[in-house]
Formats: structure tokens, sequence, C-alpha cells
């Protein structure tokens, strides 16, 4: 954390405003669902009513004589569609544009009807007659893993879509599409030498992204024939390719547009109805535009429901000498980006912590239930929760404080992780410290409530750590344009999605190019125009994309250099920019105003200088077998929690006095910002904590509404919420730079979890702690 | 949401009538925030919906003296929680009132809504019931004036007949001395549906010292709200020891049948209407200047 060393940066480290904030508080900026095209209609989805079916027979023709009602398509139109590959899917092509001949789950699409207003699109959806044989549904994502159960998937085709799925494989009829394997050491050894060894279950439930805007897509095809879509997507470059797999087209010939997003938090990644809207737009040719109600949203994508089964042997001593993890991921009907978040969740999934002997297997399991794929964390909260339960069990049977137990155990710079990487810039023990610190941690074991207490509040402290990866490789471009004054144009396919890119991303870009903050601006994706870029997601745009524009201002400046070292009879390497101006180190005064380098380059009104510049980022590939991998990512951000909570102990009910989440950023370009995510992650896991959970029952959700499915409000927040800034510089980061969007959601359940047993002898495995099982457990303990 | 067409009456007389010409394809409208879910949901839908808030003069606030406070059923439950009169007449009402749902629906929703849709999960019948408020409803037939504790006749499901329109609730002036005290409990997000609600009020007996009426009313937790008339007797003339409130939430958890959903269980529901029962009389008690305990 070198104080000093930030003195060197005019923009960079600076706590500015955010460059979107003064339009979204003015309410103007245009969002997907606010989009229009004239002639513009609107599509409505028919949605399986049964988990598990064959489709008999649909009958369209009631619908098509509707008022309003332009056309309606079903699954079975599809199949006899020339030139279309209806199918698709980042890791495996498994879902249809509109089911064909099976359902797999309540809410799976069937139908659409496109009419000129969107309530009649809607209305019409009554008239159209679904007759299905019934199948048996697959539900329990351990019993589908078994052999010999119902197959919601009778055969499967990867996607070869990213280099980092590129090892993915199918099985071979089963419902676990994907089982990553790690081993390192030899774990039953580990164990027989434990002094003790723990065994234990634990549940995370599926949840919601709640993200404000819904899905929404707008298509239509240009006079000379190019597919454009809006949509409010955090991957436009993969939609682009995914559309022109699925339509034959060539990718100049489609075009995606996204402006800004109203949240997304995972759930707008890959397909979603950018391949119905195209379709739509091609048959009814016109504009087409489908937006999701909220209750659609509920059915479209969800967080992973996790089992994880959780076994750690340990030293009398307090060493961690065998971990075996087996978990369970409910994907439900299609995979979406599920086996990534398994491969990634996977290897993470024996913790921070040196241990010698590992053996995990983590499988992804089909379901006839919503489709879950990424969401904030990307599976590895859900981990952690089972891990870092375990953690505080496994201190308390050895008299130790939970604290220092993790501080004597947690990963270091340079130890091997458990895929036997190195670890780098990974700040655990200083987040740690600086939770405990906080949140004024007692050391020593938990004080239990006197048996027989049956009234008052029972208050204590937990703490929890975790760490995540970055997808890697993956793969950011930049365009860098300035104007000839001294104005920046950015061309980068980074979503804005709230997180604050657009600020971060111009704050490197005016550093790099010794511009002011406002002389750039970072223009939206529109694949036409902007370079590829892999995800907004997985915390990595800051890195990734900040490198890509660092280096494509480089560029820039080394043209200006290359002019102004002429002007000014200096070599280039002497030169520096800033304020606006190029000048001689050594002499400041002697330099140039940026519009005068362009005077004399140029002598033209409007002239430009570009740099372009593709950042990479390199994974040795991992063993098949074992998980093993000398480099399996380009950073790790860790993150740690510390709460206090008072327990109700004649309701069960928790409230969080205090929660303190530290996250290592790396280096932070906008420190403010930086705190603003750590507490928003925070807080989102939060309400996922205590009473967030979608609610199944035979596949039907029962809870498909925000009147039943509740959200962390303004008044659940606690008194007191305190986000930390760690920063331990990555060597390659943009200014040391890494990425935060996630870190805070890592360990909030498991440090809440730890608070509660530590006040009340109660310990929850099953998210969330309602206040029920809270009391459950005081009763059972009485 | 499926069309429907919206009709305006100038007068009560024309909203009966239209009740009438429509029959079952009518339904009454005041501040809309139950029924726009329900029609956005597509699970409930009319061809046509009457606007009450069209009928002037039903959102009027008064007290009369000898007959307690007449609050009209299209008064906002914003008006009701703000209004002056109700705060000092009938404080409970405006300590529940404050905690219904947020600002924004209590802006909007009305009292006479809030009664006549019969969802269990409302907080406002608690108090009502407790106050023995009676609801005044007109139809072209005539007036009808119904005890709230028998209004409340299943899960949504009111005493009203289809052809009535609730106009008006009338709030009996609370005994002398009395202290009330209304507990909301939610088990999830504090802005969810009450997990149940209880409201109570106590008054001390002539001597002092000992407990002279009690009246308990819960909502949210059964298929409907209720008066819970038989903890009166067990209270009447004892001290407010511990062990009575005991006694009391066990009496009121053997008469309540609640129901299970994501807020709890029924067994959690009911071990919930044990100790909210004690906490709302212990605590009316205190306000009545009576010492619990």
């Amino acid at each position: 954390m070198a104080d000093g060393r930030k003195q060197e940066f005019a923009v960079v480290g600076k706590s500015v405003p955010r460059v979107d904030g003064p339009p979204k508080v003015t309410g103007t900026p245009i969002y997907t669902v606010d989009m229009e095209r004239p002639g513009m209609l609107h599509a409505a989805i028919l949605r399986s009513t049964v988990p598990h079916g064959r489709i008999r027979r649909v009958d369209k023709s009631r619908a098509e004589q509707a008022e309003g009602v332009v056309l309606v398509v079903t699954g079975e139109d599809l199949k006899t569609m020339p030139g279309i590959d209806p199918y698709f899917g980042p890791a495996f092509r498994d879902q249809a544009i509109l089911a064909i001949d099976k359902v797999r789950y309540i809410g799976d699409p069937i139908a659409a009807v496109v009419a000129t207003r969107r309530e009649l699109a809607y209305e019409a959806l009554d008239l159209i007659d679904v007759e299905y044989e019934e199948l048996p549904p697959v539900l329990d994502p351990v019993e589908a893993a078994r052999p010999g159960s119902p197959l919601v998937h009778e055969q499967l085709r990867p996607a070869k879509a990213f280099a980092d799925l590129a090892e993915i494989e199918p099985g071979k009829a089963t419902n676990v599409c994907y089982h990553f394997k790690l081993r390192r050491g030899d774990v039953e050894q580990g164990f027989a030498q434990s002094a003790h060894v723990f065994e234990d279950w634990y549940y995370s439930p599926p949840a919601q992204h709640m993200m404000m805007e819904p899905h929404a897509a707008l298509a239509w095809v240009d006079s000379d024939g190019v597919l454009t879509v809006i949509t409010g997507s955090q991957s436009p470059s993969y939609v682009k390719g995914s559309l022109g797999a699925i339509f034959g087209l060539p990718q100049n010939k489609v075009r995606v547009m996204v402006p800004l997003v109203g949240g997304a938090y995972g759930g707008k990644l890959y397909d979603k109805l950018e391949p119905l809207a195209s379709l739509l737009t091609f048959m009814a040719r016109r504009p087409v535009k489908i937006q999701l109600t909220r209750e659609e949203v509920f059915i479209t994508i969800t967080k992973h429901g996790v089992v994880s089964h959780v076994r750690t042997g340990v030293s009398q001593d307090g060493k961690i000498l065998a971990r075996k993890v087996e978990v369970y991921w409910d994907t439900g009907a299609y995979a979406d980006i599920a086996p990534r978040v398994v491969h990634k969740s996977g290897y993470t999934s024996a913790g921070a912590y040196r241990v010698p002997n590992i053996w995990i297997d983590s499988y992804c399991v089909y379901t006839n239930k919503p489709p879950a794929g990424a969401f904030r964390g990307f599976g590895v909260p859900q981990v952690v929760w089972a891990l870092e339960s375990q953690m505080d069990m496994i201190a308390e049977k050895l008299g130790r404080d939970p604290l220092q137990f993790r501080l004597e155990n947690v990963l270091l710079e340079g130890d091997l992780f458990a895929t036997g990487t190195p670890v780098h810039s990974a700040g655990l023990k200083e987040s740690l410290e600086a939770v405990a610190r906080e949140i004024k941690w007692e050391p020593g074991v938990r004080k239990a409530v006197k048996p027989g207490t049956k009234s008052g509040v029972a208050r204590a402290k937990g703490v929890a750590c975790g760490i995540k990866a970055v997808i890697t490789p993956s793969i950011s471009g930049a365009i860098v344009v300035m104007n000839n004054d001294a104005s920046v144009n950015v061309l980068t396919s980074t979503v804005e999605m709230g997180q604050g890119s657009d600020t971060a991303l111009s704050q490197i870009a005016a550093e790099e190019l010794g511009v002011r903050l406002q002389d750039v601006r970072v223009m939206h994706p529109d694949t036409a125009v902007t370079p590829y870029d892999t995800i907004t997601a997985g915390s990595r745009s800051t890195y990734h994309m900040g490198n890509a524009i660092r280096l494509a201002a480089q560029e820039v400046k080394r043209q200006l250099f290359e002019t102004a070292s002429d002007r000014l009879e200096v070599d280039p390497d002497q030169l520096v920019a800033r304020d606006g101006r190029i000048f001689v180190a050594e002499a400041p005064t002697r330099g140039l105003p940026i519009p005068e380098v362009f005077q004399a380059r140029f002598g033209a009104r409007g002239a430009t200088l570009q740099g372009q510049a593709v950042f990479k980022t390199y994974a040795a590939p991992m063993d098949h077998e074992t998980g093993q991998s000398e480099k399996v990512t380009e950073y790790w951000f860790p993150g740690a929690t510390a709460a206090e909570v008072e327990v109700d102990l004649e309701t069960g009910k928790v409230r969080v006095v205090k929660l303190v989440e530290a996250c290592d950023v790396g280096r932070a370009i906008n420190p403010h910002h930086c705190e603003q995510q750590i507490i928003g992650s925070a807080l989102i896991s939060l309400g996922q904590t205590l009473f967030e959970q979608m609610i199944l029952e035979n596949g039907e959700l029962l809870n498909p509404t925000l009147l039943d499915y509740k959200v962390l409000t303004l008044k659940d927040v606690p008194e007191s919420a305190v986000p930390i800034v760690i920063e331990v510089p990555h060597k390659d980061g943009p200014f040391g730079a890494k990425g935060v969007g996630e870190t805070g959601t890592l360990s909030v359940s498991a440090a809440i979890g730890n608070a509660v047993y530590r006040a009340t002898g109660v310990r929850v495995k099953e998210l969330p702690i309602t206040p029920e099982k809270v009391l459950r457990g005081l009763r059972a303990g009485q | 949401m499926r069309p429907f067409k919206l009709l305006d009456p100038r007068s009560l007389d024309e909203a009966c009538q239209m009740l009438d010409r429509y029959g079952e394809d009518v339904k009454l409208m005041s501040g809309g925030t139950a029924i726009l879910i329900l029609l956005r949901q597509r699970v409930f839908s009319k061809p046509y919906f009457i606007n009450l808030k069209a009928v002037p003069g039903l959102d009027g606030i008064r007290d009369e003296p000898g007959t307690g406070l007449r609050i009209g059923a299209l008064a906002t439950l914003r008006a009701v929680e703000t209004s002056p009169i109700v705060r000092q007449r009938a404080p409970l009402i405006t300590e529940t009132f404050r905690l219904v749902a947020n600002v924004r629906v209590r802006n909007s929703g009305t009292l006479g809504g809030n009664l006549s849709h019969g969802d269990y999960r409302l907080d406002p019948p608690a108090p009502l019931l407790v106050l023995g408020a009676k609801a005044v409803a007109v139809s072209s037939r005539g007036r009808n004036t119904y005890e709230l504790k028998e209004f409340f006749r299943g899960l949504f499901e009111t005493a009203l007949q289809p052809d009535e329109i609730l106009t008006e609730v009338v709030v009996p002036d609370a005994p002398p001395k009395a202290g009330t005290a209304y507990f909301k409990y939610t088990s999830l997000s504090e802005t969810d549906w009450p997990c149940l609600g209880v409201a109570a009020l106590v008054t001390p007996s002539d001597g002092g010292g000992t407990c002279g009426e009690l009246r308990v009313a819960v909502t949210s937790v059964a298929e409907r709200p209720m008066l819970l008339e038989h903890l009166g007797p067990l209270a009447r003339g004892k001290r407010l020891t511990e062990r009575l409130l005991e006694e009391l939430g066990d009496a009121a958890a053997e008469r309540v049948d609640p129901i299970a959903d994501a807020r709890g269980s029924e067994w959690y529901k009911k071990e919930m209407v044990r100790v909210f029962v004690r906490r709302a009389v212990r605590e009316a008690a205190r306000r009545a200047g009576l010492a619990a305990g």
C-alpha cells in the first residue's frame, strides 16, 4: 500500500465522482427497455407448465386469428426452417430458441407471439393449446447424478465458444454435464494422520440476480441485410458470434449494441432473448422487441442451488492435513455457463488455506428446474459458505480462536494453491486482520448462551474469508481515438451496468494520455465498431480492459511524442504527457499543448490519432485427472468478512449490527468506487444469507414475485456497514489494479453463520439463516 | 394485464347502480395497490372496474362525540396515519398504520380497500378489531353496519355482499385509561408482509394494580384477522404477571390455526403467537400504567 507512489498519478487513485452519475440521477439515459424503432412489433413467450415432458401438439391457430397478432411461431416451426441451427449455449448447444420436442422446466419457452402491442401479444398466449406427454421430473441434483436417473438431455453438443471451456466434454447418458476433478497428495493418508476428521453437508439455495432492468432485446434487419440487436447484455461479442452461428451469418452482418444496462450481476450473459428476437424479426420483417416481466426473469436465469459435502482432517496442533470436497451444482434444465462456474468454483473448493492433500469432485447436474448460470461470485460464495462454516467448527473442537486458526493456515504470497499454482498478490491475511481490527475482535473461544435462557438477546461476532480466481485465459481489445482538441474516445466492448467501468476506464485512459478525466469518453459496445471482449463479468474489466486501454493509449502517445520530439528537438523517450501537454521531463516548460502537436502533425481540423491493443491472458492447461496447473489464473481476489449479530432468543431472528468487508483490489483506481463495490456485494450476500431463496416444489417456483421473494431493502442494512480497501498491487495490473466486483460476496454468509453460532450455539448449515431455523436449533439445544 | 374499462361514478348512488348493472363483470377499485398486482399477474381480471376515487366525500376523517372516530373508506392509509384527530383519539391506529408496507403504498391504498380485500396479511384489521370498530356498507337496498369482528369470514372473504360498498369505518372511543400496543413481526426482510401482527388493549381495574379489560387481536397468521375474545376473561381482575402473560400467549396459540408459508411453518407461527401476544399485552399494560410481572 504505497501511499507515496500514489502521488505520481494525476487521475488514478483518486475518488473522482462517477462520469455516468449526473445523467443517471437526472433520469436521462436510454436503456434497452426504453428503446423503440419505427414499425416495431412486440413479442410474448408461451412457457411450459410442466417440468418435464414431450410436446405432443401445439395448436396455434386460434392465437393467429387474435386481434393485433402478426405471427405465432413454435419449436416445431424451427425444425423445418432452412439455414438455421436453432440451438445455443456457451458451454453446450443444449437450448433451443423455442422448445423442440421436449420441455425441460416450468417456464421453458414453447412458442412466441408477435403482435402490434405488447398486451395483445400476452393476451394471445392464452389461445395457444399445448398437449404434453408428461415425463418423470428430475428434481434433486444428488439423485439426478446417480446412474439410472431419468435424463434431462439425451445428448449434448459442446459449443466451443471459449478457450477456457475447450477441454469440456459431456458425459454420456448421465445428467452430469460436467465433472471437475482435483487430486493433490494422498488424501486418505492425510485423514489417517489426522487427529480429528470433520464431515458435514451444507446447502445454499437458488436465488435471483434481481437486476432492476429486466431482460430486453430489440432486433431488426437493416436495409443492407445486417441483423442488428440492441440488448442489455454483458457479453455483446459472444452474442455476435452466437447469432452468426445460429443464423449462418457472416460476422460483419451481425451487429450487437449495448447501451447502459440497468444492473446484471451475471444474469445477462450469453444468449438470453437475442436469438428469439432475431428469429422473430427475420420472420416478421419488422423490428421486434421482447421484454420480460419480473415473473419471467425469475425463471430465465438463477444463482445455482448447491449441495456440498466437506470432509476435513486436522492435526492436534491445528494444521489442515486433508480435505475432500464433493459438490453438486443444480444447474437446472440448460447448462448456460454452469460448467465454467463448476470449474472455477471447483478448484477453489478446498478454500484459501495451505492443505497438502486435497480431493475435489464437483458435479454440474441437469435437473428439471429453471436454468442456473453466472451470479456475482460465480459459485465461490456457495462453497465458501460450506468451507468457512466448517472452519469455525474445527476451531471450536481444537479450542482455538477462529481468527487465529485461519491466520495460521491461510495462503501467503508464494504458497501453492490446491492446483499447484503459486499464489501472487493475495492479501488474505491483510484482509482478515483488517476486518478483525475494525470489528474489535476479541480472541478466544465462544461464550455460549447459558442453558435455560429463553428470552433476551444474544450477541456475538464471527469471521470468514474467501478467495476467487479470475477467468483465464480471456481477451480484451480496445481502440483509443484522440481528437485534435485532446479529447478522447475509447472504443471498448465493456458494458457499463452500474459497476462503474465508464469511470474506472476513463481514469486509466486519462492517466496514460495525460489529459483530464472529463476529456475522455468511453463508448458503449457496438460490435460493428468496438473490438472483441470476452465478457463484462468475473471482476475482469478493470484489469483486462484497463490493460488494453493503457496499451492502446501508449500507442497514441507514441505518435504524439513522435511529432513533438521533432518540434522540440528532443528524443521521444525524454517526453511525458501530463495536463494536456507534451513536454520534456527534465524541463517542463519546454513543451506543447496537445492541440499544437496535432496542428504540427496534420494541420487539419477534426484530425484523429488512433491506437489499438489486444490484451490476452494465458493459463497453463490443467491436468484432466488432477486439476494441477502451473498457472491456473491471471490473478486472485481474496476477501474477508467480520459480522456482529444480535439474536432474539424468543424468535430466533438475527439482526446484523455491524458488517465489515475487506477486499484486496490490487490498486484502487477509484478508492470510493471500490468501497461501493465491496459493500454493495456484501449487502447482496447479506440478503441471501438471511432470507432470499427461490422456493421450488415439484419444479414449480412458489415465490415468483417480489411480494414473496424477499430482497434486502434499506431497512435491513446494518447500522454499521464498513468496506475496507486492501491494496496488494499486482505486478501486471494497470497501475497494479485487479478486480473487485465480486470479492465482497464470498464470505458474508459464513461470517454471519459463525456469528450466529457463537451467539447461540446453533449451527445452521442450510441457507438462508431464517428465524425458524435458529429457533428450532435453540429449542433442540435446551 | 388484460384490458378493462374504468367507470367513474359521480355519486355513491351511481356507484351502487353500476354494481347492480354490471354484476359479475365489475369490481370496485379504490387505491388499486392490491388489485393492480393481481391484474398484472393475470390471476384476476374483470371487464369493468368502478373507480371509487371519483366519488367525492368518502375520504373524511372526523370525531363524532358519543360515536367515536368516523373514517371514510376512501381515506388513504397515509391520511389516517397522519391525522391529528386519529392520533389523539386512537393512537393505536396511528402506531399501526405507520408500519404498513411503505409510504408509497400508504399514499395510494385506502382503508376501505384494505379491509374489503380480506387479505389475511394486513396490519390495519388488528387495531380496529381491538377498538371494536364497525364497518358501514351501502347498496341500492340500503345501509348495513357490520361489527368488524364478524366482517372477516375467511381467506379473501368478507361479509360484504356483491352489491355493497364499504363507505365508512366507525371506531368507538377506547375505554378510559386504556393502554394499547401493536407489534408487527417480519421474519424475512423488514419490508415483507408480516409473519404476524398482534394488537392489544389493556385497562387497569377500578382498584388499580390488576387488569380490567383485555382485548387482543392477531392478524397475518391465520386465514383471517381474529379478535381473541377468550383472552379477556382469563386476565380480568388479575395481576399481569409473566406467568399470566405466558398463559395468555398459550391460550392465544391454541385458538389460532396458522397458514404455513415462507415466513414460517405452522409450528413457528404458533410459537410467534405466544411470543408476540406476551409482548403486546406486556407493552399495552405498561402503557396503561400497570406494571407487568
